[in-house]
């Protein structure tokens, strides 16, 4: 079955795409006027706890400990990170919804929230069930291959040799059920009019060590989770899954330059404190999150993980609309992908 | 290399702060490491904001240190109370703490302590001299198709573990596999047998099952005996091991050296593989297998020195290829990019001085092992004059704690106790926890190895006889296999 690339993703190309597009000379600038703000009522009046659903070493748990920072940095409170890492973020998900909703518990989440919401709606919903502080990241993926391939050089020789392998082709990812990975390559191999076995590694070392040893022929990846392997040399981007192309990765063509004619799925982390957490404290707490996110400290991590390449800023509105879109979209594309839709 | 050692050596040694930051390494490791739930990773992850305001070759050497500390920091109590601090740390006990019961303690605790300084620095030594080399074979030759058979060859010779008969290590070992597959699939990421409840989409952790089979299991097991006025309390025993007795193991610390090496150099694999591999192959290689499991020395020499030897290994594709061997090396990651720099290949030719700062520290911790193990084992040899009345609740307390805190999950105390039953009562009819332990840990490994090789196959199983290292490891599971089905038919026909 053929997807209808056109009629996907209008929405959230609108909200998403357009809009880090339009804004990329934004990216980094600080959008929170107000430098300090009064506790209300003293809160807090001890350390706060984050819940991240991830282990510390990956993604999430580095953008929770330079957020926690920046936070920190700005506010003088304390952050405790408590990492519950499993079940793609279920666990800690379903951590956070049972901690007292009084503002001292916060959650990390990224868009695996909206997509779980989406293909099961007894799941949270991010921009329902909780309140939204702060996107502080948002990112585009890119395919690999390794600097040194003599087979393939750039898409459309990638594309060719793809074909010519009759799906014994592979690329590294992760590719769980309904996760944007997963969709992403179908669109582009549906498009490309190729067959690609999709490897699925949960653990980035083990991932990208499959591209570095030869094991896999290409990999799906987000650019600052590779940055060291690009920055070294050892892996080069063909393909850039993005309306256009980002400054630093000019030379890489995007897939709308190749053919392809979707709108591309964006990867984005952010932090949220329950619904029923006392109306004053949340305000406080956007305010803080949203202030950490301009911190030198915070600023510099974002562009060590290339996270400054499109505008990773959200506010509460805008991460509301985001994930809104998010999840209207998945819905559709799970439908069409037949996945048992609750 | 030995210019480089000592210049590396020179900057250690040559500031007190330095110094400082070495010593609170190797004594904070060794504590982390020994309490149950509360491991290696707590400490890393306390201390990771910190290491901002060191300098970057502090900040890394000091996660190294922790490493190589943590790592053999919970053979004691796991040989002392059955409480593996860690699960790289379980096998130790298979054997270590049943030495205690024995009266052994003091034999048990000083092999493991001179095992892991030999495995260590052994370890250490191949990591200093042949990093790029080592990372870059490892990375070319080893794939998940690769793992799987090596897991598949490690689980073969399982059922000879502390079961009454083969068969019922077979079944515990089974039993262990079949707990390995609840939770999300390794691939799909499809929910298999949470019954709904979402804390099981993560599956069982480790550490409270180990601590269920191992630590609860053994308190009622001791109760049951003391409420029968069957209970004897271990005898308490100093003695370690001497030369002649660590002599005789002379082949099982170099097999388990060079176990531990191979399994720590993988990507994403680490030291808990290295000492159920390295057990493993202790008893594959055994004349009396049927002796492991009841307070074999060999037993804790092959683990403790296979899980140390791990540690330097683990560190050869993270500084070569920037690729993690497992949590607290990813967390060293941290530590690099908080310092404006990255693993991997480039790290060798910005930051030489860094590099052999850290390849010396892990080299001197590795020393450390031995001699402040040796002091500390002197000293908390007398918990085990502590009665049993009033050791048994510390131990479930102390295990609770470990249990909950590892997660923060109410679930994870539940399943611990729920294991713990279950391990009483597997054990009083004569299955083995060793094989129930071994299928989890090494269950989820394989799953997920099998998964992504069949992917990378296109699910043609044949083609993974086309890997030579695959077809090695793969015949030689079976022939083991093979061979355990003889001797248990042998068995049977020896008994009738």
């Amino acid at each position: 079955m053929k997807f209808n690339f056109k009629k996907q993703f209008s929405t959230f190309a609108l909200v998403t795409g357009f809009a880090a597009t339009a804004s990329m000379s934004m990216a980094g600038e600080c959008r929170v006027a107000e430098a300090s703000m009064d506790k209300p009522g003293g809160f807090p009046d001890r350390a706060l706890t984050m819940i991240v659903p991830y282990g510390p070493g990956g993604g999430s748990g580095q953008v929770a400990a330079a957020m926690a920072e920046a936070v920190t940095g700005l506010t003088g409170v304390n952050i405790n990170r408590d990492h519950k890492p499993g079940g793609s973020g279920t666990v800690g998900m379903t951590a956070y919804m049972a901690a007292p909703a009084d503002g001292y518990n916060v959650l990390e989440h990224i868009d695996d929230a909206s997509s779980a919401h989406a293909l099961d709606s007894s799941r949270p919903n991010p921009a329902e069930d909780l309140i939204p502080l702060v996107v502080s990241q948002v990112t585009f993926s890119q395919i690999y291959i390794r600097s040194n391939e003599t087979r393939y050089t750039d898409w459309p020789s990638f594309v060719k040799w793809v074909q010519a392998q009759n799906g014994k082709a592979t690329i590294a990812n992760v590719s769980k059920e309904g996760s944007m990975e997963r969709v992403i390559m179908k669109f582009i191999t549906e498009a490309s009019d190729m067959q690609i076995q999709q490897i699925s590694f949960d653990k980035g070392a083990p991932r990208y060590g499959a591209l570095l040893g030869g094991q896999v022929d290409a990999l799906f990846e987000q650019p600052g989770d590779v940055r060291k392997f690009l920055d070294a040399g050892n892996f080069k981007p063909i393909l850039t899954v993005f309306n256009e192309r980002p400054g630093v990765f000019s030379d890489v063509p995007t897939h709308k330059e190749m053919g392809m004619d979707f709108e591309p799925l964006l990867r984005f982390r952010g932090f949220y404190v329950h619904k029923d957490a006392p109306s004053d404290r949340v305000d406080w707490l956007k305010w803080a999150f949203q202030r950490a996110y301009c911190e030198d400290s915070y600023q510099a991590f974002n562009d060590s993980k290339f996270m400054n390449v499109i505008d990773s800023y959200r506010d509460t509105a805008g991460a509301i609309d985001m994930i809104n879109a998010a999840i209207v979209q998945y819905r559709d594309v799970y439908k069409e992908m037949g996945l048992d839709v609750k | 290399m030995i210019e480089n050692f000592l210049a590396g050596s020179a900057t250690l040694f040559g500031d007190p702060f330095t110094i400082g930051i070495f010593i609170f390494g190797v004594l904070g490791g060794m504590l982390f490491g020994a309490i149950p739930g509360v491991s290696m990773l707590t400490l890393a992850a306390i201390l990771l904001p910190f290491t901002a305001d060191l300098s970057p070759a502090q900040g890394v050497m000091l996660f190294a240190v922790i490493y190589c500390t943590g790592t053999y920091g919970g053979a004691i109590t796991a040989i002392l109370f059955n409480i593996p601090g860690a699960p790289e740390n379980a096998p130790t006990a298979f054997d270590g703490y049943p030495m205690t019961q024995k009266g052994m303690a003091g034999k048990a605790v000083g092999a493991a302590v001179l095992c892991s300084a030999i495995g260590g620095v052994a370890s250490a030594l191949v990591m200093m001299s042949a990093t790029e080399p080592l990372a870059q074979w490892a990375i070319m030759n080893i794939g998940p198709p690769e793992i799987f058979a090596l897991v598949f060859f490690g689980l073969a010779v399982a059922s000879s573990v502390g079961g009454r008969t083969i068969w019922k290590g077979w079944l515990s070992v089974l039993l262990g596999l079949l707990i390995a597959t609840i939770g999300q699939d390794p691939v799909g990421g499809i929910n298999r047998f949470n019954f709904g409840y979402s804390d099981l989409a993560a599956g069982i952790a480790f550490v409270p099952a180990i601590l269920g089979f191992f630590a609860v299991s053994e308190i009622f097991i001791q109760a049951e005996k003391n409420v029968s006025g069957k209970y004897s309390a271990p005898k308490f025993n100093v003695d370690f091991p001497s030369f002649l007795e660590l002599w005789a193991h002379k082949i099982a610390v170099v097999r388990s050296i060079f176990v531990g090496f191979f399994c720590g150099i993988l990507p994403g694999i680490g030291a808990t593989l290295a000492a159920f591999m390295g057990y493993g192959e202790a008893v594959r290689w055994s004349k009396n297998k049927s002796e492991f499991g009841t307070g074999k020395l060999e037993g804790v020499i092959s683990s403790e020195t296979a899980n140390n030897a791990a540690t330097g290994a683990a560190m050869i594709p993270l500084l070569a290829l920037g690729l993690p061997g497992g949590a607290l090396t990813a967390m060293m990651v941290a530590v690099f990019q908080m310092h404006d720099l990255e693993p991997g290949p480039l790290v060798f030719y910005n930051s030489p001085e860094l590099i052999w700062i850290v390849f010396a520290a892990m080299f001197y911790a590795n020393l450390s092992i031995l001699f402040v193990g040796l002091i500390e084992t002197k000293t908390i040899l007398y918990l085990l004059k502590i009665p049993f009345q009033f050791l048994a609740p510390m131990i479930l307390m102390l295990a609770s704690i470990g249990a909950y805190i590892s997660r923060g999950l109410v679930l994870d105390v539940i399943v611990m106790f729920i294991a713990g039953i279950i391990g009483f009562l597997l054990r009083r009819s004569g299955y083995s926890i060793p094989g129930i332990v071994l299928g989890l840990i090494l269950g989820k490994i394989g799953e997920q190895n099998f998964a992504q090789g069949m992917q990378m196959v296109h699910y043609d199983l044949g083609t993974y006889f086309s890997r030579p290292i695959c077809t090695i490891l793969i015949v030689a599971g079976v022939l083991t296999l093979l061979k355990s089905l003889h001797s248990a038919f042998f068995q049977k026909s020896k008994a009738t």
